[in-house]
């Protein structure tokens, strides 16, 4: 947009130290722990399975909710204890929230119109962001009558009209169909890139939170799991969760045991992996530019049930046995034409395995086997944290 | 014409036939479901109101019909001091006529339980213990009125009553009297006891109101910076507006049928000297106790047909 009467506003910091929400007297526990920074100007996307503890986190911050445990700082000015108005945030409903006896503007209006903002300053607020947003022409609709693309956009203009510090969005596109989150996902990161306000975003949906993020925050029941920039999220998942949870279809997961140097998968075969494991001593590694074995400790101990996991993506399959290499036998269970590529799911052991396929090359019940270069493959302790 | 044609035709002709048939069937059943309900309604409600419209212009020895007389019971009626009571309106003393008792308990009765019935609801919204309160709230409407008529008389007894017993702890001696057969004040003591039974109703409508407001919408008004009056004025009452308007007409109604309550204090004098008569107690006495005046009964009995069935109608219209 050319002239921008939406000024640049202060941007702020988030940062959440050691923040806890227990529900029902400390029954239930929604938040545990949570440390988190937020700089700003950041687009961060909170990502994880319903019932993580996500939405808390957000109300959290929001100040809807109030912690338990811990301090919450907007800069260097602690808020926890304060309510939503004192905060300066702005929140995007899953379900929009619009007030539904109120027109378009009277919506985007309102918070300014509670803040004592005279009525010209309002319109003309108003006006820039309908056009920001390409609702000038709904102004004098109800919700009711508009499409779920265009209440999600009054919601949004809403949030936006008054500059605030933060802006938080829970699962904006979920109710919208898949081309319409594909456009507001794009008009979204816009937004954000044009108005460089501090974003916390909360999704359940992975593809939002890779393509809009610039760091993921993983979460599941309650904790964090992992705070990384999407690529690293798909590049180095710290935990096993993490692994199945990034990526579709997920990582394929093998457990085995450490033994003599190599890892035992059972009837499935014994894979090698130099350089990522090492049964007799603990070593050190800072060899390799690849971003799997940068730097990491291997650990001896006497805990030797390891998991091995491969993306499908990166599993290469033939039918008669390969000579050398990392090799795991099985059968085909199903092939899936998916059209960019062909998902197969073998059986291997007692355990589906995913593979993706470029071409059809295989048939069902055949023989294959699964090869991995060492590279792509990841080490997960018994306790599910990556080793290598 | 070609045979496409005549086939074509005739295929028409079937249509029509069918469509015919169809719609037949249909009347009938029609006819079926609603004949019981329809006969039931003319012989209860519509012939009653078309007799009394008639009656109304006529004479009456006692039960029996006699000449036209135009609209000598309406002029009769309407410049009854028991009816409108001119004079003593002018002066502000009861009686001032049942029709104005009747506008009184309007007045002052459904503006008052509506706005408990709003607060009461509002404050049991987050309470846990909310459906007991509720329940026991709106236990007060499931009884008869005549029931309560006999309760308020009890609690304003001039010895047991709790009322007097209330303001005796209270230290306010001088207030103390027989509240139901006091002329001047005895109306606003019943006024007061519908308005305690009437608030468990209007409080249930709004309390469902309540919760079918979307919680994202405070929150969100929250969120945009308005405190707890905004909230209530910019997005709870605007979204309960509807059930105000079924509440202050339900109650509207409820007030101009009023009977019972007056009845069990006053009996069919309406209080000592009429004091708090309504149109419900003249239609009762000029009807049933001597010197039975048919006319006017039916007459009064009109006017609070035409005050109650527009607003009966408007909510029955209502979407």
């Amino acid at each position: 947009m050319g002239e921008s009467a939406l000024r640049v506003w202060y941007m702020t910091a988030i940062s959440m130290d050691g923040v806890s929400k227990y529900f029902d007297a400390g029954n239930t526990v929604a938040n545990y722990q949570l440390n988190l920074e937020v700089e700003d100007g950041e687009f961060l996307v909170i990502l994880g399975p319903s019932g993580c503890g996500k939405t808390t986190a957000l109300r959290l911050i929001a100040g809807l909710e109030q912690p338990s445990e811990g301090a919450i700082y907007f800069d260097d000015e602690r808020v926890d204890g304060r309510s939503p108005s004192e905060r300066n945030v702005a929140m995007v409903f899953q379900n929009y929230a619009l007030y539904p006896h109120m027109t378009v503007a009277q919506n985007i209006g309102y918070p300014l119109k509670v803040r004592g903002v005279s009525p010209d300053d309002r319109d003309q607020k108003v006006a820039t962001v309908t056009e920001l947003l390409h609702i000038e022409d709904q102004v004098d609709k109800k919700p009711a009558a508009l499409s779920g693309g265009q209440r999600q956009r009054v919601a949004l203009a809403r949030a936006i009209v008054r500059e605030p510090s933060v802006f938080l969005l829970d699962e904006p596109l979920s109710n919208l169909d898949a081309k319409l989150r594909q456009e507001m996902r794009i008009e979204l990161k816009r937004l954000q890139n044009e108005l460089a306000i501090t974003t916390v975003y909360v999704t359940h949906n992975q593809e939002e939170a890779m393509s809009m993020a610039d760091t993921v925050v993983v979460m599941n029941r309650g904790t964090i799991q992992q705070i990384a920039p999407p690529q690293e999220l798909y590049k180095r998942p710290r935990t096993a969760w993490v692994a199945r949870f990034i990526g579709s279809p997920p990582m394929n997961l093998f457990r085995g045991t450490r033994r003599n140097g190599s890892i035992d998968l059972g009837e499935a075969g014994t894979v090698e992996l130099p350089g990522k494991i090492d049964a007799d001593e603990a070593v050190v590694e800072t060899a390799g530019q690849d971003d799997a074995s940068t730097a990491s400790v291997v650990a001896n101990s006497a805990r030797d049930d390891v998991a091995v996991g491969v993306r499908p993506e990166d599993l290469t399959v033939s039918t008669t046995r390969p000579s050398s290499g990392n090799v795991i036998e099985g059968r085909v269970e199903t092939v899936e034409p998916m059209g960019e590529y062909i998902l197969l799911n073998v059986f291997v052991n007692d355990q589906i395995v995913n593979a993706k396929l470029s071409e059809w090359t295989v048939e069902k019940d055949e023989r294959v086997y699964l090869t991995f270069d060492d590279d792509d493959a990841y080490l997960y302790d018994d306790g599910g944290e990556l080793v290598a | 014409m070609s045979l496409r044609d005549h086939i074509d035709a005739l295929a028409a002709d079937n249509e029509v036939g069918g469509v015919l048939n169809i719609d037949r069937e249909k009347a009938v059943a029609l006819a079926v479901f609603l004949i019981p309900g329809l006969s039931l309604f003319a012989i209860f409600s519509v012939g009653p109101i078309v007799y009394s419209a008639v009656g109304s212009f006529y004479a009456w020895d006692t039960f029996t019909m006699e000449e036209f007389v135009g609209l000598d019971n309406w002029i009769r009626s309407l410049r009854d001091p028991l009816i409108v009571h001119w004079s003593n309106i002018q002066e502000f003393r009861y009686p001032m006529g049942a029709l104005t008792h009747n506008l009184l308990w309007v007045v002052i009765h459904v503006p008052a339980s509506t706005f408990l019935g709003l607060g009461l609801a509002l404050l049991f919204a987050d309470l846990k213990g909310r459906r007991i309160l509720r329940s026991m709230v709106f236990a007060g409407f499931t009884v008869p009125p005549i029931v309560i008529g006999l309760v308020l008389m009890f609690i304003y007894d001039p010895q047991a009553g709790i009322f007097n017993e209330v303001l005796r702890v209270l230290g306010q001696e001088q207030w103390v009297r027989n509240w139901t057969q006091s002329p001047q004040v005895a109306i606003y003591a019943l006024i007061a006891g519908g308005i305690w039974v009437h608030t468990g109703f209007s409080m249930l409508l709004y309390s469902s109101a309540l919760s079918a407001i979307d919680p994202s919408l405070i929150e969100s008004a929250k969120v945009d910076g308005a405190g707890a009056w905004r909230r209530f004025w910019d997005i709870i009452w605007p979204l309960v507006k509807p059930v105000t308007a079924v509440v202050v007409i339900m109650g509207i109604i409820w007030v101009m049928r009023m009977f019972d309550i007056v009845y069990a204090a006053g009996g069919a004098a309406g209080g000592p000297n009429h004091a708090y008569s309504v149109l419900g107690i003249e239609v009762y006495r000029a009807a049933f106790r001597p010197e039975i005046d048919y006319g006017m009964a039916m007459v009064v009995a009109l006017i609070q047909l035409f005050i109650v069935a527009p607003l009966a109608l408007y909510i029955a219209r209502m979407n």
